[in-house]
Formats: structure tokens, C-alpha cells, sequence
């Protein structure tokens, strides 16, 4: 019998299908707080799912008891008093937590895409009692058809490694506290040589027309500028981040096989999602080819998958309009005004001169 | 919903062709003509981005009639559907380097605004809504910021030509008691960019008497569809003077309450896109 209790935020693709593996069930009790009612109603209905993990070619399965499954707000009118919070909501959800973590007793995982946000939180509220997480790892948001008919709420995950900020408390949990520097470390790594190509791989399948990353990886072209955009990306963080030579060697192979993991089954629909957030300034797709540019590294490939970032379009997506701003916008005003890009600078010319010639390329991927 | 986006993706066409002639022309000398009253001035960049924005509009081969600020009607002007352009909302900033000043290309459909772009182009902000689509500024979704009306900033645009002594001094009074009954109330000489403003919350209502409908259509519209409470009606049978306030769901009854005390209540119309 679990005699602890994790409250998690999102049950997505990580909260659902990745932290039971860090927080197990033997330690664990599950409460959720979801804002899909569809997921909060099966979850409150089942009792309980299971999650798959990719081990050796096969899945692994675990069955996760969940006490039970509240939409956003409920939770603050509850008495739970978990041992530790975990959040997995994405990064343009996660301030809106503010007043719940506010006034959370427990520590507070925060597994969002970005390191900037424990901090903002920590500012916002005064709790300093929140800790920064990276799961390296690929986890799908579903699973294959055989899994879902057995139970709709299947997910899919990798194996991988949770390292999460130290200070965290003495937490039984499946996953590593790591120093600050050292998560510096993980953190530009996640960054450049993982979601930047990741992301890339998804965009360039949504011009291909397929529904998997796997599938998108299977394509020779789109494998090619996966696999160079992501050299030119880690070139350029081993001068700006100071990573090793070999760890980043061994972080690319390890990258490009989990792009490649037929059993993933990630949705192109999940990772390119939101494209404005991944085009911000900081961020893995203008933020790596400023960091390349800086770092002397010529970014070919990356601006092309750059470019596919543009051209995505995906109905129920928050930034499907990038779309509509691409045809509607002269490039010159799209690169100023929406990507806020400045005029005559190197990335801005760059994209602009490449501008015709790339959209030529995508469409021989079409 | 591809007809609005086409739709959508002309007026942002239009607004931001004529913004980058008012830019290039921005730090060149003005020729500056009167109008209709001291404020009421044109300047050659004014007739400039007009003529790139109605090229625009008129390349889309959308059935709509053009009313513009300078041309006047081009087409019928009871037509189903009328692009409504000012292409320099803000002249008198605009002349005097203020940078608060707008590009505004709205699509009406009847009496509604049902698309809208507004481009402020010193600080290089596009707005733009459509009816189904949601409201924006350049990469995100916007919606405005409910707040009572003593913590609101609101705005208030004058109205022009037309108006008698009576109405005008009503209109100083009104302005007066919204502006005590508030956190504030500007007069900030565009009217687009105060509905555009308030789309994004950092206004938090508007109100105008008499205001032409080239400056208000596409803010209507935007505002409109990021979650404000809008009442408009039209002045005259040439549907070009529009009466309007624009809320939150806070502050439109303490707002409506203090124009009908000055003017009746006459506005009784409701615009919403979204």
C-alpha cells in the first residue's frame, strides 16, 4: 500500500504517461488535476490506467491506481495533502497555477519545457519551495490502436532519466537531484540537441503528410536535415554551454534513435505544437540559430526546419494562425512584426535571403 | 470560415502595406492640408498608403464596396459587404511624430464589422480579428481585462465635424465624470488604436460620439471579438458616423449608465464578431 500522495498537474503525455515511472505506484498514491474532460472523466471512471515504457523493444507495462482526477480549481477546495507536487501542464499554462502553488505545503516538481518558469513562480508567489525538472525522455500523449482498445487512457513512454533541481527533499522518487550546474548542463542539452531537432522532425512531417515522428524519420531527406540541423545545433552549444565533446556525441545518437523508435507512436500534432512559443527569442528555433550565429556555426539545416516551422498549420492548434500571417504577410514584415526579428540583422537577412529558396525545398519534401 | 480567413488575410494585407508607407515617409517634411476643423488634416502619406491599401483590397476581388477616409465611396454604397479603410488614424499625431497613430482596414458585413486589421506601425503592433477566428496581436490571442469601473483606464474619441455646441459641451461633460469616476480617461487621437488597446486589455473601455466609421470598424470588430462588450449604433443614413461604448462586463453598465446621462440612451446596438 502506497503511504505516500503526488498531486499531479496535467495529466498529458508526461504527468499520465512518464511520472508514475518517477513517483511509482509501490510509493505512490495519484490524485490529477486535468482540464481535458474527456481524459478527467475516463480517469475518474476507470479508477485507474496503464502506462507503457519502451524497454528493450517491447513495452513494459504499469498500472497506475489514481484516487481520482479534479478539473483546475477543484483541487483548492480539497483537503489532499500531498507529499509533493508535480506539474506537467506546458510552459504557457504553468503561471496560471499561481494562486495553487501559492499556497502549496509540499514541494513542487515543475516539469515544464522551460527553465525560466520556477523562477518567475518562486517571484510570484514566495514560495521558494519549487524545483526545476528535466525528463529526458520522449513520451507519446497516445499509444497504438492495439493498447487504446484495451484501455482508452494507454500512453506510451521511453525509458529515460528525471533530473530534477537539488533541494527537492528527500523524495522517493526514480529520478536524479543533480546541481545547479549540472542541470545547466542537462538543460541546454534538452534544449538544443533535443527539442530543437525533435520539433524539427515534426515540422518537416507535417509538410511530408505524416501522423508520426517514426514516420517522418523513415523519409531519407527529412532524416538528413534532422540529423544536420541537430550537428549544427550541438556544435554551437558545445562552444556557448561548454559541454563535453563526447557527452554531446553520445546525446545526439542517443537523440536520433528515440526519433526513430517505431513503438513511440509520438504524434507530428504534439511536438510541433504551439509554434510561436518554440519561435521565441530564447527559445529552440530562433533562440539555436542566434546561438549558432554567435558561435560562428552556419545554420543550413536548422533554417530550413525553421522554415517548416512557418508553413505549419494545424486546425485546434492555439497558434494555428501562423498560417494565416504567412500568407497574409510580406516575409520582411512577418521576420519584424510577428517574430520581432530586427531588420538588417544577421538571422533576419539570413531567413529573408533563403526565404523562396527553402519554401522550394519544402515543397519537393510535399 | 476559409471565406473569413481570406478575408482576414486582406485586411492584414492592406493595413500593413499602407503602414510601411506611412513608415518610409514618417521622418520626411509634410504637406499639410485642412479639412473640416483644425484637427481634421491630410498629408501626402495619407493619400499614399490609402492608394496601396485599396489596391489591396480591390486585388482580393472580394464583392465589397470601399469606403476610405480620403476617396469616399468607391462602388455601392449599399452594398452587403464594404471594406472600410483608414489608412492614417492619427494625423494630427502622426504630423507632429507622435508615434500614436494607425492603419485600420475592417470588412462590414451589413451593419457589423465582421474582420479587422489595425497596424500601429512605430511600434510595429498588428491587430487583427475575424468573426469565428478570435482576436490577435502579431504572434498571440488577446482578450480584454475585466476591471470595475474605478480601476479602468478608459479612452474617449471626439467627434468631428457635425456637432453642435450642446453636444460638444456634453461630451466635455461626460469625458469629466468618466474620467473622475475612473482611473482615467485619455483622448489620445486615434480611436483605432484605443479599441486595439483595449482588445489587449491595457484599456479597459472606450466610448466615442460622432466618430467616423473608418477609424472604429476594424477596432469594433477586434475588440469585439476578444471578449468586450460592445453597443454602437449608426448616426446617419450614409452609415459613415458611429455612436459607441465598449466594456467589460464590469464596467458597461456604470459606463452606459454615465453616457445615458448625458446623452440618453440611444445606444442600443450590439456588435460582436466572435
Amino acid at each position: 500500500m502506497a503511504s505516500r500522495h503526488v498531486l499531479i498537474y496535467g495529466a498529458g503525455a508526461i504527468g499520465r504517461g512518464y511520472l508514475p515511472w518517477v513517483f511509482h505506484p509501490d510509493d505512490y498514491r495519484f490524485t490529477f488535476v486535468e482540464s481535458d474532460p474527456r481524459i478527467r472523466g475516463l480517469l475518474n471512471q476507470q479508477g485507474s490506467y496503464s502506462t507503457f515504457m519502451v524497454v528493450d523493444g517491447e513495452y513494459r507495462e504499469l498500472r497506475v491506481p489514481v484516487d481520482g482526477c479534479l478539473a483546475p480549481g477543484e483541487e483548492l477546495g480539497e483537503s489532499l495533502r500531498p507529499d509533493v507536487i508535480a506539474t506537467a501542464v506546458g510552459p504557457r499554462n504553468f503561471l496560471s497555477l499561481r494562486e495553487a502553488l501559492g499556497k502549496a505545503q509540499a514541494p513542487v516538481i515543475c516539469c515544464e519545457n522551460d527553465s525560466s518558469l520556477p523562477g518567475q513562480m518562486r517571484a510570484m508567489t514566495g514560495n521558494r519551495d519549487i524545483y526545476f525538472a528535466v525528463p529526458d525522455v520522449i513520451t507519446s500523449s497516445t499509444a497504438p490502436e492495439e493498447l487504446l482498445r484495451v484501455d482508452p487512457l494507454s500512453i506510451v513512454t521511453e525509458s529515460g532519466v528525471c533530473y530534477v533541481e537539488d533541494g527537492a527533499g528527500p523524495l522517493v522518487l526514480n529520478g536524479l537531484l543533480v546541481s545547479a550546474e549540472e542541470m545547466r548542463s542537462q538543460w541546454a542539452a534538452k534544449l538544443y540537441i533535443h527539442n530543437t531537432p525533435h520539433c524539427i522532425a515534426a515540422y518537416l512531417g507535417d509538410v511530408a503528410g505524416v501522423k508520426f515522428v517514426h514516420e517522418a524519420m523513415e523519409r531519407t531527406e527529412i532524416a538528413g536535415i534532422v540529423e544536420g540541423a541537430m550537428k549544427e545545433v550541438a556544435a554551437a552549444a558545445q562552444v556557448k554551454h561548454g559541454l563535453d565533446a563526447d557527452f554531446v556525441s553520445f546525446y545526439r545518437d542517443k537523440e536520433l534513435a528515440r526519433f526513430r523508435n517505431t513503438l513511440l507512436f509520438d504524434p507530428v500534432s504534439r511536438v510541433a505544437r504551439e509554434p510561436f512559443r518554440k519561435l521565441a527569442p530564447n527559445e529552440r528555433l530562433l533562440g539555436a540559430a542566434q546561438m549558432c550565429l554567435t558561435a560562428g556555426v552556419q545554420p543550413d539545416q536548422l533554417l530550413l526546419g525553421i522554415m517548416a516551422a512557418f508553413t505549419f498549420s494545424r486546425d485546434g492548434d492555439p497558434d494555428a494562425h501562423i498560417a494565416l500571417l504567412r500568407r497574409s504577410l510580406d516575409p520582411r514584415d512577418f521576420l519584424s512584426t510577428i517574430l520581432r526579428l530586427r531588420e538588417g540583422e544577421s538571422l533576419f537577412n539570413l531567413l529573408l535571403e533563403r526565404w523562396e529558396s527553402n519554401l522550394s525545398r519544402l515543397e519537393a519534401i510535399r | 470560415m476559409k471565406d473569413m480567413e481570406f478575408a482576414l488575410e486582406t485586411a492584414i494585407r492592406a493595413a500593413t502595406a499602407a503602414g510601411r508607407e506611412l513608415s518610409a515617409r514618417y521622418d520626411l517634411k509634410f504637406r499639410v492640408e485642412q479639412k473640416e476643423s483644425l484637427r481634421d488634416i491630410v498629408v501626402d502619406a495619407d493619400r499614399a498608403a490609402e492608394q496601396r491599401a485599396v489596391e489591396v483590397v480591390q486585388a482580393s476581388g472580394l464583392p465589397a464596396a470601399i469606403l476610405s477616409e480620403e476617396m469616399g465611396y468607391v462602388g455601392d454604397p449599399d452594398s452587403e459587404l464594404r471594406w472600410i479603410i483608414d489608412a492614417l488614424d492619427g494625423t494630427v499625431n502622426y504630423v507632429s511624430h507622435v508615434p500614436f497613430f494607425s492603419v485600420s482596414v475592417a470588412l462590414m458585413e451589413r451593419d457589423e464589422p465582421i474582420v479587422g486589421a489595425v497596424y500601429a506601425p512605430i511600434p510595429n503592433d498588428l491587430y487583427f480579428a475575424g468573426r469565428g477566428i478570435g482576436a490577435f496581436k502579431n504572434d498571440h490571442r488577446i482578450s480584454v481585462v475585466d476591471q470595475p469601473l474605478g480601476s479602468s483606464l478608459l479612452a474617449a474619441a471626439f467627434s468631428g465635424k457635425g456637432s453642435s455646441p450642446d453636444s460638444r459641451a456634453s461630451e466635455f461633460q461626460l469625458f469629466q465624470a468618466v474620467n473622475d469616476a475612473s482611473r482615467g480617461c485619455l483622448r489620445t487621437g486615434s480611436a483605432a488604436l484605443n479599441l486595439a488597446y483595449m482588445a489587449e486589455g491595457r484599456l479597459n473601455g472606450c466610448w466615442g460620439r460622432g466618430n467616423k466609421v473608418w477609424d472604429v470598424a476594424a477596432g469594433l470588430a477586434i475588440s469585439g471579438a476578444a471578449g468586450a462588450v460592445v453597443r454602437s449604433r449608426f448616426r446617419s443614413d450614409r452609415r459613415d458616423l458611429v455612436d459607441y461604448s465598449v466594456g467589460t462586463p464590469s464596467n458597461t453598465s456604470e459606463l452606459q449608465s454615465l453616457i445615458d446621462e448625458y446623452f440618453g440612451g440611444e445606444l442600443t446596438g450590439h456588435v460582436d464578431v466572435d
